[in-house]
């Protein structure tokens, strides 16, 4: 199967609609009057999480295009949100120095937190680990990034600081370097290592179980580090920079982390860049299509709301500019399985984007085909012959004979295991996230809670 | 007497025209005695007396025994459904009522009143919290179940609200009517979200897919049609050669396929992917009522106008079993989402439910 494939066979209407023209969302389907000022879909696709910058987070369900919960936790903006791999919990980050777990199981309203961890400093970012939501990856204004372990035989709070290297090398003197504030701190895909930016251009990478930095790679030419996004698979990693250009880098593999603390000194050379030409417009976000062939870039125009998607596949070429309206884009996120992307307005409206499908009105008319175009109809020979009806009925009942299989799922409705880059089987960074699981199981769902009638 | 002219003369509600015939039930998974009528009853026959062969050596049969018969409601009962767990059975039925019972020990646990006129289907949501009824009122109700009391009403059907299902995460709720339309609802804000012309005539069986990525309608025009439903768009359109009456229809546990009844006496088995019936049962007698289909396991069973249940099997399409006991038309059957067991609801002459236990 192709990577274009996938798209194909996410759903079995699509396959049903139509089987090729899946691409990059078109036109916007809906718009949330959530007041946001970012929002991120969880990896069900069902819902999007929105923070605001009062303080507050809620949980739409895109079904019904409602608010389903509101999360009442912090007092000054929340900086970041994040979904556990399951929908479970939500954790949000704010500059009121706290990062708040919540817990979507419990059906209280309003929402109650399910943990605090309170920093001292404002949180700008926090995630969670991809495979336990018990350890959490927290980025403070000041620069400082903290790995927060919770799990009673790991608890733990480490600071992950930039290995310097040693002075004396070049003789005497303090070293020239000083060192560089994070700027931006991700999880890959399997969680096995922490990606960092810093004010300095480099990328820090570090073994998340052994705390310890593992690699540096300069970005030549890029300035502070804005933003890094991974692909699903995580063989591919977009960052974001002062100097309003989007890199991809294929991810390189590491090798486990030794005793002694050495680290790879490698200058990373993106693969692909992205840059607006013309208007050098700066980016204020960048999000992957599930399969990784598109990237999408939201332009940090101060006058429209520009996406721009790119195709990987096709060389990295631009492909096209979806133009949202009047309001400038703060945030973008792509859907986690289908062509559709969810961006922020600074209005605080969220736009669903998706690929619309050309009504067929075929479909209402039972035992007919649509054609796009016309066609020469070839008659079978028997096609119009009288058949006999017993002869008939013996067709029917012999074709019946085959045996029906009603139980078994197709293949697009089962969750799709994605071969993580870098992991192999029996991974001893996976053993070691999987150690004291949390509860977010994947058949939890979330309930849904009846709204109190305004008049009663 | 068609059903546009009751719409049309809406103060003249089509249960009074039935009664005045006297001869059916107010129930509301009756009323299209009429129309049935019309049917082609010279083709249907054909089929009727060629059975499959008997397969050499297959797995024993089904042996289901009664078990309990409860009695409760006073006037037809329309639908009964297991709860998800299958600990509770609800019931409803023209006398406007609900009942709940224990599905182990046959006592009746709850009666909720609140419907002004008579119920046509009821549905539990996925966590069985929730149960939502379908009615002649217009209306489409949510019980909380937990604690006996209506939470929600929702409103916009403008005639009988016939067919009622939750999807599996059961935010959503779709419904079919009289008014043709098939509606899916926002049920914990009591929102309609999407109005659907589906079909020409009363629809009379709606449902989501596994995934709730897919609604199945189908009405009395003798039309089966899928829809998207995120989008609302028609995807397929499936119709048999004669255009019977199409009673009931839903999903097999997969979404490969949909099952179907008509009244001309037989359920079929679509491939809806090719628009090919790949399995034709028959045997039982439908012709007037909207008769429930079930899954279980690798049979297929159904109630019957002859007063008995029937189970094939799934791929031979033999009959395997038939319960008898019931002394009117079977209208609603229900099968258990775990064990061997299956519930069963006559009409006005019977006004039982019976369930009936696999003793193998």
């Amino acid at each position: 199967m192709t990577p274009k494939t996938c798209f194909l066979l996410h759903t079995m209407n699509e396959s049903l609609i139509s089987p090729f023209n899946i691409t990059h969302p078109t036109t916007v389907q809906t718009s949330l009057f959530a007041l946001a000022s970012f929002a991120r879909f969880d990896a069900t696709g069902r819902y999007v999480a929105t923070a605001r910058v009062d303080g507050t987070a809620a949980i739409w369900d895109l079904d019904t295009r409602a608010a389903v919960r509101v999360l009442d936790g912090h007092v000054k903006a929340v900086s970041s949100l994040d979904w556990s791999r399951h929908s479970r919990y939500v954790l949000t980050a704010s500059r009121d120095w706290n990062v708040v777990v919540w817990d979507l199981a419990s059906s209280c309203v309003p929402a109650q937190r399910c943990a605090t961890l309170r920093f001292d400093a404002p949180v700008v970012s926090a995630s969670f680990h991809p495979r336990n939501c018990r350890i959490i990856l927290a980025l403070m204004s000041t620069g400082e990034a903290y790995l927060v372990d919770q799990r009673k035989a790991h608890r733990s709070r480490v600071e992950l600081c930039e290995l310097q290297e040693e002075s004396d090398d070049d003789g005497a003197g303090p070293s020239t370097r000083t060192r560089s504030a994070i700027t931006v701190a991700r999880f890959d895909s399997s969680g096995k290592h922490i990606f960092m930016g810093t004010s300095g251009g480099y990328i820090l990478v570090f073994n998340t179980r052994t705390k310890t930095m593992v690699a540096r790679h300069k970005i030549t030419g890029a300035g502070a580090i804005k933003g890094l996004e991974f692909t699903k698979t995580g063989r591919q990693l977009v960052s974001n920079s002062v100097d309003r250009t989007l890199r991809q880098f294929t991810v390189p593999t590491y090798p486990p982390p030794t005793a002694d603390g050495a680290y790879i000194e490698q200058e990373l050379e993106p693969t692909h860049r992205f840059n607006d030409p013309i208007n050098k417009t700066a980016w204020h976000a960048m999000s992957y299509s599930p399969d990784g062939e598109w990237l999408a870039g939201g332009a940090a125009d101060t006058a429209t709301h520009k996406i721009y998607i790119w195709d990987i596949s096709n060389e990295g070429q631009f492909a096209n500019a979806l133009d949202g309206g009047r309001e400038p884009l703060l945030h973008l996120h792509w859907h986690p399985s289908r062509s559709s992307i969810a961006s922020t307005t600074n209005q605080g409206n969220i736009l669903i984007w998706h690929c619309p499908h050309p009504e067929r009105w075929g479909a209402f008319a039972g035992g007919f085909e649509e054609l796009d175009e016309n066609v020469e109809y070839e008659e079978r020979e028997d096609e119009f012959d009288i058949e006999d009806e017993a002869d008939m009925i013996r067709r029917k009942m012999k074709e019946e004979e085959d045996e029906v299989d009603i139980d078994t799922m197709p293949e697009a409705a089962k969750p799709r295991e994605v071969q993580l880059h870098g992991v192999q089987a029996g991974d001893e960074d996976v053993a070691w996230a999987d150690d004291e699981p949390d509860d977010d199981q994947q058949e939890w769902k979330m309930r849904v809670i009846m709204e109190e009638d305004w008049d009663m | 007497m068609s059903v546009e002219m009751d719409v049309d003369s809406g103060d003249i509600p089509l249960q009074a025209v039935v009664d005045a015939s006297s001869m059916l039930p107010e129930e509301n998974h009756a009323p299209a005695a009429d129309v049935s009528k019309s049917l082609p009853a010279a083709n249907a026959p054909l089929l009727d007396p060629i059975q499959p062969e008997l397969p050499p050596e297959g797995p024993p049969g089904p042996q289901y025994k009664i078990r309990y018969s409860l009695s409760g409601h006073t006037m037809s009962i329309s639908s009964i459904k297991f709860s998800p767990d299958g600990s509770k059975l609800a019931s409803s039925g023209a006398d406007k009522i609900i009942k709940l019972w224990d599905t182990y020990s046959g006592d009746v646990l709850r009666t909720l009143v609140g419907h002004t006129e008579g119920i046509s289907d009821i549905a539990w949501s996925n966590d069985g919290e929730y149960l939502a009824s379908a009615s002649d009122d217009k209306t489409i109700r949510i019980w909380d179940m937990k604690v006996g009391t209506e939470v929600k009403t929702l409103l916009g059907h403008t005639n009988f609200v016939f067919c009622v299902n939750y999807n599996p995460n059961s935010n959503l709720l779709v419904s079919g009517g009289f008014d043709e339309t098939v509606r899916v609802w926002d049920v914990a804000r009591a929102k309609s979200l999407k109005v659907l012309p589906a079909h020409s005539d009363p629809v009379t069986s709606v449902s989501f897919n596994h995934d709730g990525t897919l609604i199945v309608s189908c009405a009395m025009d003798g039309l089966i049609r899928i829809w998207d439903a995120d989008s609302g768009q028609c995807l397929k359109t499936l119709v048999d050669d004669d255009n019977p009456i199409c009673s009931h229809v839903k999903f097999s546990p997969n979404s490969k396929f949909v099952l179907a009844s008509t009244q001309d006496s037989t359920i079929r088995l679509w491939n809806y992917q090719t628009s090919r019936c790949v399995k034709t049962y028959s045997g039982h007698t439908n012709r007037t009522y909207c008769i429930f289909a079930c899954f279980k396991g690798r049979y297929v069973v159904s109630g019957s106008e002859d007063a008995k249940v029937y189970i094939w099997d799934l791929q031979t399409r033999q009959v395997l079993q038939v319960l008898e006991g019931h002394r009117d038309v079977v209208l609603a059957v229900a099968t258990h989402p775990t064990k061997d067991i299956i519930a069963s609801a006559s009409m006005e002459k019977d006004l039982t439910i019976r369930l009936w236990y696999d003793s193998n």
